[in-house]
């Protein structure tokens, strides 16, 4: 038991983890606002697009969603991180993390808001534009707050594992809960500072979950 | 009489198959016509050819003397104009009664937050729903979020409605009082293009009736003359069903 909870190795890494707290704190709220805006501009895009000239963007927005549903987050880390500079793209490994669950979550989010702003039903947009709306106007005030209530419970999942992803980042050097436990237990061999980062890991995403429990309900259909 | 609005020789196919053919009609203000005829008839299409909801593939809409515009922000004021109430009340179930009717008069006339609601809660009292300013639709019977949806059309003051079976939705014990809006609005000089199944209303409220059979206007006049004597051999089939 000692060994899983040694008070002197624990005190000795304590001071790395709580710094790594704002490091992940920091990652993975950015990160899934950028996800979660990108998702919301391009499923917009996708919705007010109309005509011959403007269609392929639709397919391009599509295409994009699914590589990017189908790229392993860590897979798109390492090459952008390793990878990229090759190209002259020099990130750092916050910004590469960044840059990666950003993309991997926007592509989800898209889907996730194109599912519900095709949900609602047609009479709706009609109903709007019969009244003068413009397309604009009878999307924004229409119809995408009532996709917006389809779409919650989904995207808090997929921001939750968001969350959770930021902790790959401790591969590219990051200073993260998990790359400052791990580094402690290199140098002392004891695994005591991985389990304190497994207890901050829930204690910071726990409530995220409940949160997200809680919307779950809020936001149930009619 | 003034015409406020002018089908003529409009036209629509689905994939091919005729829906309307080489409709011409007339609304003129203060009147009320009702289109009758069988379900798939054509009815539906044809109001919603009227505001370009469907786009005609022939004729031309005219609306007060003038073309209903293809698009933009010209179509977008002509739709303003042309209220439309639809079967299934198509209200917005995340806003109540009041901000239902009060959207279009801000977002899309333009009026000030207190002008729209005010033309809003207007048109709420005219529908006889003056108390449920508040109500969400889920909480409103099938009568009154039909009412709603009149009122959503009513307080932009359009020069016509156009409903498309606006009682057909509704259980039998609520479909009076959803007519007996639409009666108090003829009386107010409202024109009405009304596509309907209540042969009993229309022939008591309609100045016109038009019976329409497989996208074609076979005959349109006074709801005695349509009604009662009967020229067509489909008109005749058609009301001998009811």
């Amino acid at each position: 038991m000692r060994i899983f909870f040694d008070p002197e190795i624990l005190a000795a890494a304590w001071p790395g983890i709580r710094s790594g707290i704002g490091v992940t704190l920091g990652l993975a709220l950015s990160s899934i606002a950028a996800g979660v805006a990108l998702g919301l501009v391009l499923a917009t895009v996708r919705a007010l697009i109309r005509g011959a000239p403007l269609r392929p963007v639709g397919g391009l927005i599509a295409g994009y969603a699914d590589v990017f549903r189908a790229m392993p987050p860590l897979v798109l880390l390492v090459v952008l991180y390793f990878a990229a500079p090759f190209a002259g793209i020099e990130l750092s490994g916050f910004m590469a993390a960044f840059v990666a669950l950003g993309l991997v979550l926007g592509a989800s989010a898209e889907e996730i808001f194109w599912a519900g702003i095709t949900s609602v039903n047609r009479g709706q947009w009609e109903a709007a534009l019969s009244t003068g709306l413009s397309r604009g106007e009878a999307f924004r005030r229409v119809v995408l707050p009532q996709a917006v209530r389809l779409t919650i419970p989904p995207l808090t999942n997929r921001a939750i594992a968001t969350g959770k992803n930021t902790a790959l980042a401790s591969v590219v050097a990051v200073p993260d809960v998990l790359n400052q436990a791990a580094s402690v237990q290199a140098q002392t061999a004891s695994p005591a500072p991985l389990l304190l980062a497994a207890g901050v890991y829930l204690a910071l995403f726990l409530p995220l979950v409940r949160i997200g429990r809680w919307l779950e309900t809020r936001f149930h259909i009619r | 009489m003034n015409t406020v609005l002018e089908l003529r020789g409009v036209g629509k196919a689905f994939a091919g198959v005729p829906a309307l053919r080489d409709i011409h009609l007339a609304v003129g203000t203060s009147e009320l016509v009702a289109l009758i005829g069988p379900s798939g008839s054509g009815k539906s299409t044809l109001l919603r050819c009227c505001n370009r909801l469907t786009e005609p593939d022939a004729g031309e809409v005219v609306f007060e003397g003038s073309p209903v515009p293809a698009g933009g922000a010209e179509l977008a004021s002509v739709r303003r104009r042309m209220g439309m109430v639809f079967q299934a009340f198509n209200l917005y179930p995340h806003l109540n009664a009041l901000e239902n009717a009060a959207l279009a008069p801000r977002r899309a006339a333009g009026l000030s937050q207190g002008e729209a609601e005010g033309a809003a809660r207007e048109a709420l009292e005219r529908v006889g729903l003056g108390d449920r300013t508040a109500a969400m639709p889920d909480e409103l019977s099938g009568g009154q979020q039909q009412r709603v949806a009149i009122a959503r059309a009513l307080a932009l003051r359009p020069r016509i409605l156009l409903l498309d079976e606006p009682t057909s939705a509704l259980d039998p014990e609520l479909v009076g009082s959803v007519l007996r809006v639409i009666r108090s609005l003829k009386e107010d000089g409202v024109a009405m293009l009304i596509a309907t199944h209540e042969i009993a209303f229309a022939r008591e409220a309609a100045d016109r009736i038009a019976f329409l059979a497989d996208g074609e206007i076979l005959e349109c006049g006074p709801p005695e003359e349509i009604l009662d004597r009967p020229k067509s051999e489909r008109l005749q089939h058609f009301l001998s069903r009811l």
